[in-house]
């Protein structure tokens, strides 16, 4: 039976079900797989048979016209009726497929059904984007403050002014008094140390670096201390890690299963680290992320430089900010249905979300779908937005992630690399053709040998037989052939080791591989950047209808968010055709780096002040709109956004500014009638009457076991350290070549391989980006420290350490490193007791006789120092910064 | 609570509950915070249910092989399939009947093909959704629709909200434990059971079949008892000198408890775990002497014990995505059976003989179906079948679900749901709904706005599957 006939038969048993007539030619047109169907030929004559007594004219029922294709997008009430090319999930094909619709009168036969479906599945031509937006929901009340630029006010009066040192104590002192508070006294110069080494570089400073403090008597001590710190490069390395949290930095492309590395990433991270170091100008720190490669001209210089200049390779990494977002892509995505709506477009939502959450502080992806429901923040504004970006990432021409990347060279370089690599080739050829002459000649030279050991009756007769073609041989030799050939040819995988036997081929061989490695050694091979780079000619960017990507609207040009206040507007235009790049990211970078921007600055000095205070100004550093946090000091806020702007956009002004000050020089831990004065008022310490007591992060934390273990090495910068899931499920990093131990921020982080310390203290696992960390406080935290391997090594590196520098004060050398004060004498005695009946009970342990060893003992009594160590590294004081 | 606290309630939320404890509808940051208070919470409503077991699926099961009879498949086996049906990628040919005969059980006569002999004797306990569709055809995100709600990465997993929910009611132990296959991990590996935006406290812990339940739950090298407890004594006297120096601070006395408790669940998850004081005939039951059956078969028997001991939630996986039957869908499929059924079954045995099925809502499925045509890779036994997202069945038992029915219908042929079609949020509403909570009203507050399992779904409880 034919399958058409089958196919007859299908369809008819189904009829039995939904009796209804059909029409051979329906069938046939849904049947040829080369007819392509149109909503005017195939899909209207349904329509007007079974759906237009409803869904036509003036009023259509539910708002949902079928019989115009321009109208089928928009939809009606319930939303679009189709969704390009995805039948299954389009409503008008739901409902007829559920026959639901029509509700009276003859359902969809099981061909029209089938009809409809295909036309969809084809990609539903005849239908054009939508033609009109529904923008009841716009918000356009720009009343929120964050939506107007900062103003810069007049440094208010106070009554007791003796304690102010900045501007930012006035601004605090300010509002303590209104509410009758105060500051607390200064926090103790150790404390200060501390939290000072924790704030700028995120490890604990040295016994030399105590003391070094504590001798310097000069006016402007602290000063020094706090401009040391902020030029050590550790400082980019603490401050850097803050920076890949907004900016969703990962070593992963996310998404899928196979979570597929990246090894170009780390040359961001490293960029981002440099940019702290070397208090790079926010504006300009920015403009390079978003448009590095517009702004210092990269198509030019690649064009016409011999090589590229330095701020142009800087600026290519910089764009690796708008790489950071999943990109599973790969070459054979091309195949998937729908891969824009799947895997594109996602990447594209991330990027943006990014964008504005890092930067500005909006929760923008609220109106991919429709409108902000709470800020000003219109959907067609989201889509300008997104059109910044779609001449470089093009949902319809999509790069797979791995190829979208740009090389350390220019084109005149990587002309004359090519030209020299053919030679290069050529030349390997050469020699590898001549190694494989000198194979075949031996070859035929264990042939000739072996053939010796043939009895030499036959000899002959076998040579001349084996020699013929196959064809060519007679039934005689034919049987000489099949019984000798194999014995006396070596095959293919018997080759190499028959050769081996034959030493002037393996000297000639060696010297051939040799030069053929050599040779290879020649090529010139270019460094490669993780970039993100327009690609040439006009980009299409729809409003998406319900932020579907099948439900494409109109087309909108790039553009901003309408409703901020800024004094320069976003200014593009378009450029010629020949165009490389179309500048439409650098004008967005420098309409968000304008001085008086809204949002830029404050958002900044916001996350500054987060990172010092552990709360923002705002909050919800995440989202100062409508629906986020109001600021506990609006007017500090806009004196610290408007100070940063006119230092030039210095982060490290702004620490200055802060680290300087009293309000963050406070004592955390305050007196009793302090703190129940200021609780009753204040129980959350907006006002911030005293420092907060902080818990160290993810990163310090670690860190910091290394570091007063002795054993984190001081390597900067280049490709991370891998990281291993161990049998048990424990994910560790490996040891390489820089040393077992580099700092968290060389980790390598794979998004589904967290790094086991590191998760388990609330190191975000990348999703989009992390704008704010959790801090928990949960067991399996006290069973990680307590148990974990990681921490026995590194408290038995800490009583090697403190036994090597101190042998006969193991005990205040221990305390002294992990909490940067001097033990008291209560605690020494409770220690060194605890380290005495601890090595008693280590020795208990051994026999009789070894327990009198001199080894046994220094061992036991090494093992009581350990655990010593241990515990000082779990304690609350280690975990907690005053 | 008293006045010293000086986090916010959402901050103190997100941080405290001795590291395991529940939270939290925007009740008492007072039961709440404390670790020696009991965690646990009521919900919006008189639940049915107090402990979720998750049987997840890794792979998508082929609905029309196990809960879908569909003769029409078997009759036009080999044909291609209509146009209302056919592929919408082409990357199958012609209709597959099941191999498998179906057989109608209990006294329902609720129908499972041959291969799932033990389940099937609780026919009369379970429900069978058989209009499910997902909105993905690639695992990873049909396996964040059916876990988080959509298919979007970073979303917590269902076992997050109910321990962000409801928390535990032992609080030695984790309110979620996830229990992955030894032999390797499961397709999306940790996030199987992340708690995505909600705060790391609420995301699964992995108890492991062998050796320390938990990682870190003890050193890899033993210490004796005295070392131990010595240093536990020193870490509590340095704790203490430094809490005497900042009276009132919340937190410092929340980790002092988290070290507390991790010596409980010492104790606690080692108990919880230890197989052996089972009867012989338990663990026969489970499958345990059965090399096949086995490695199952203890994660069931574990999850039975979790539940017993108060875990909010258990979620049981296998490695990789066996019911992943692209090729072999016939052998794969019976091969899935051959691991699970007779565990499954045990499970089920049980929990109903110790009174706790009742109380315990055991979910069955995975991220999605397979084809009904067969995607035709070399001879016919080797067939095998494609993702399947338009229309595919799960299965839910105890936990007051009316057993003994199916609910909701593909079409003839398997491919598209067309009778109460089931979105997952409708399911994720009703899994709610039976342990007391709504979810409309379950929230979290996340990039400004407040975020819930069903998002932007209108969704709905099933009635018609509750008793």
């Amino acid at each position: 039976m034919n399958s058409f006939l089958l196919r007859l038969i299908a369809v008819a048993v189904m009829l039995i079900r939904l009796p209804a007539p059909h029409h051979a030619g329906e069938l046939l047109a849904a049947d040829d797989p080369k007819a392509e169907l149109t909503f005017e030929n195939d899909i209207l004559p349904i329509v007007k048979a079974k759906c237009i007594r409803c869904h036509a004219g003036v009023e259509p029922k539910a708002g949902l016209n079928l019989t115009s294709p321009s109208s089928l997008l928009t939809g009606g009430k319930s939303g679009a009726a189709l969704r390009i090319r995805a039948a299954e999930s389009s409503l008008l094909y739901e409902m007829v497929s559920s026959e639901k619709m029509p509700p009276v009168g003859q359902k969809l036969t099981a061909a029209e059904k089938g009809i409809l479906r295909k036309w969809i599945n084809d990609g539903a031509k005849g239908v054009s984007n939508a033609a009109t937006l529904d923008r009841s929901d716009d918000v356009t009340d720009t009343d929120h403050w964050s939506f107007r630029p900062p103003v810069r006010g007049a440094i208010p009066s106070v009554r007791n002014g003796e304690r102010v040192r900045t501007p930012i104590d006035t601004h605090v002192l300010k509002r303590l008094e209104e509410n009758g508070l105060g500051f607390a006294p200064d926090a103790d110069p150790l404390t200060l140390l501390r939290r000072l080494y924790f704030d700028l570089i995120g490890l604990p400073p040295t016994p030399d670096e105590v003391e070094q403090f504590l001798t310097d008597t000069q006016p402007g001590a602290y000063e020094r201390l706090v401009d040391r710190l902020l030029a050590d490069p550790r400082y980019g390395e603490r401050w850097g890690r803050h920076w890949l949290d907004v900016a969703g930095f990962a070593e992963s492309a996310g998404i899928l299963n196979e979570d597929r590395a990246l090894p170009l990433a780390w040359r961001y991270r490293d960029y981002v680290i440099d940019a702290f170091n070397r208090d790079k100008p926010y504006d300009c720190f920015l403009q390079e992320q978003i448009a590095g490669d517009e702004l210092t001209d990269y198509w030019t210089a690649f064009e016409t430089q011999d090589r590229l200049p330095d701020d142009v390779v800087e600026g290519i990494i910089a764009t690796g900010f708008l790489r950071t977002a999943s990109d599973p892509s790969r070459p054979d995505f091309s195949t998937i249905k729908n891969a824009e709506a799947q895997y594109f477009y996602p990447t594209l939502f991330d990027t943006l979300q990014i964008v504005c959450s890092s930067t500005m502080g909006l929760t923008v992806q609220c109106a991919r779908c429709h409108s902000h429901k709470f800020d000003p923040i219109p959907q067609v504004d989201y889509y300008r937005m997104q059109a910044v970006f779609t001449t470089a990432y093009r949902p319809e021409k999509w790069i797979p992630q791995m190829n979208r990347r740009l090389h350390i060279a220019s084109k005149k370089e990587k002309e004359a690399a090519a030209k020299h690599n053919a030679e290069v080739d050529a030349n390997v050829k050469q020699l590898s053709d001549e190694q494989a002459a000198l194979k075949s000649s031996f070859a035929e030279r264990i042939f000739e040998d072996r053939l010796k050991t043939v009895s030499e009756e036959v000899r002959a007769d076998v040579s001349a037989a084996v020699k013929l073609k196959k064809e060519a041989r007679s039934e005689i030799q034919k049987y000489l052939a099949e019984r000798f050939e194999k014995k006396l040819r070596p095959q293919d995988k018997d080759l190499d080791a028959a050769l081996a036997t034959y030493d002037d081929f393996k000297k000639e061989s060696a010297t051939l591989t040799a030069k053929i490695a050599e040779e290879g050694q020649r090529k010139r091979l270019f460094d490669e950047v993780r970039a993100l780079y327009d690609q040439p000619g006009e980009a299409v960017t729809p409003v998406l209808l319900r932020g579907d990507p099948l439900t494409p609207g109109p087309l909108v040009q790039p553009g901003v968010i309408s409703t901020l206040t800024t004094a320069k507007p976003f200014e593009w235009t378009t450029p010629e055709a020949a165009a490389k790049t179309s500048g439409r990211r650098l004008a967005f970078a420098r309409w968000l780096t304008q001085p008086d921007h809204p949002l830029t600055a404050r958002v900044m000095v916001n996350r500054i002040w987060m990172h010092h205070f552990g709360t923002g100004i705002v909050a919800t550093p995440h989202d100062f709109g409508v629906s986020g946090a109001s600021p506990s000091h609006p007017e500090l806020l806009d004196w610290l956004a408007t100070e940063f702007v006119e230092s030039g956009w210095s982060i490290k002004h702004v620490h200055r500014l802060i680290l300087t000050s009293t309000v963050w020089r406070q004592g955390s831990r305050v007196s009793a009638e302090h703190r129940s004065a200021c609780e009753q008022i204040d129980p959350e310490n907006r006002l911030l009457w005293r420092q907060a007591l902080r818990r160290l992060e993810a990163e310090p934390l670690r860190d910091t076991v290394l570091a007063v273990a002795g054993t984190l090495s001081d390597s900067m910068h280049g490709s991370g350290q891998a990281v291993a899931r161990q049998k048990d499920g424990e994910v560790i990093a490996m040891p390489d070549s820089q040393g077992p131990n580099r700092r968290s921020i060389y980790v390598k982080i794979l998004r589904l391989n967290p790094e086991t310390m590191l998760e388990v203290f609330d190191q975000p696992t990348i999703a989009v980006n992390c704008t704010k960390r959790s801090t928990s406080t949960v067991s399996t935290q006290a069973l990680t420290l307590l148990n974990s391997d990681a921490m026995m090594k590194a408290a038995a590196a800490f009583a090697e350490r403190v036994l090597a520098e101190r042998s006969d004060d193991p005990v205040g050398r221990a305390v002294l490193i992990a909490f940067t004060r001097p033990a008291s004498s209560d605690e020494q005695t409770l220690l060194s007791e605890f380290v005495a009946e601890q090595t008693s009970r280590y020795l208990t342990e051994k026999a009789e006789a070894e327990r009198q060893k001199p080894q046994v003992k220094a061992e036991s009594h090494r093992k009581a120092v350990a655990d010593l160590c241990h515990m000082l590294m779990s304690a609350n004081e280690f975990v907690y910064v005053d | 609570m008293d006045q010293s606290n000086i986090l916010t309630r959402r901050e103190a939320l997100d941080r405290f509950g001795a590291g395991f404890g529940g939270l939290a509808l925007g009740t008492l940051l007072g039961q709440a915070s404390l670790a020696s208070e009991s965690p646990s919470l009521t919900g919006h409503f008189q639940p049915k249910a107090t402990s979720i077991i998750q049987l997840y699926m890794h792979g998508g099961p082929s609905h029309v092989d196990l809960l879908d009879p569909k003769p029409m498949l078997t009759k036009f086996d080999g044909t291609a399939p209509p146009d209302e049906v056919a592929d919408d990628e082409n990357r199958t040919k012609n209709l597959m009947g099941s191999p498998f005969s179906f057989r109608k059980c209990g006294e329902s006569g609720l129908e499972f093909s041959e291969i799932q002999p033990f389940v099937s004797q609780h026919a009369d306990e379970i429900a069978v959704v058989r209009s499910m569709f997902t909105e993905h055809r690639n695992h990873e995100q049909a396996i964040w629709m059916a876990q988080t709600g959509m298919t979007t990465a970073g979303r917590p997993t269902l076992g997050s909200w109910m321990a962000y929910g409801l928390g535990t009611e032992n609080r030695n132990l984790p309110a979620f434990v996830a229990l992955p296959d030894p032999g390797g991990p499961s397709v999306d590996g940790v996030r199987n059971w992340s708690s995505g935006w909600l705060p790391p406290r609420y995301q699964g812990t992995v108890f492991r079949e062998q050796g320390s339940p938990i990682l870190n739950l003890q050193p890899k090298q033993p210490r004796s008892a005295a070392i131990e407890s010595a240093r536990a004594a020193l870490l509590r006297k340095l704790n203490k000198q430094h809490l005497t120096g900042r009276p009132g601070e919340l937190e410092l006395e929340a980790r002092i408890e988290t070290f507390e408790l991790a010596g409980r669940m010492q104790l606690a998850a080692t108990d919880a775990l230890d197989l052996s004081d089972e009867t012989a005939e338990t663990q026969k039951m489970y499958g345990l002497e059965n090399a096949t059956t086995k490695s199952y078969g203890t994660r069931c028997l574990m999850a039975r014990r979790l539940v017993e001991r108060g875990v909010r939630f258990v979620s049981l996986f296998m490695s990789g995505q066996p019911w992943d039957t692209h090729s072999n869908n016939n052998s794969g499929t019976k091969n899935c059976c051959l691991r699970t059924d007779q565990p499954v079954g045990a499970l089920l045995t049980d929990l109903k003989r110790r009174g706790l099925l009742d109380s315990t809502l055991v979910l069955w499925g995975g991220e999605f179906g397979r084809t009904p045509a067969a995607e035709q890779r070399g001879e016919k036994a080797s067939y095998g079948r494609d993702h399947h997202p338009y229309g595919f069945s799960v299965w839910l038992a105890g936990g007051g679900i009316k057993g003994g029915q199916h609910y909701g219908a593909t079409d003839d042929f398997g491919y598209r749901s067309v009778e109460n079609r089931t979105q997952t949020a409708n399911l994720h509403a009703t899994i709610l709904h039976q342990m007391g909570l709504n979810h409309e009203s379950l929230n979290w507050h996340h990039n400004g706005r407040d975020e819930r399992l069903t998002d932007v779904y209108e969704a709905k409880v099933i009635e018609e599957l509750l008793a």
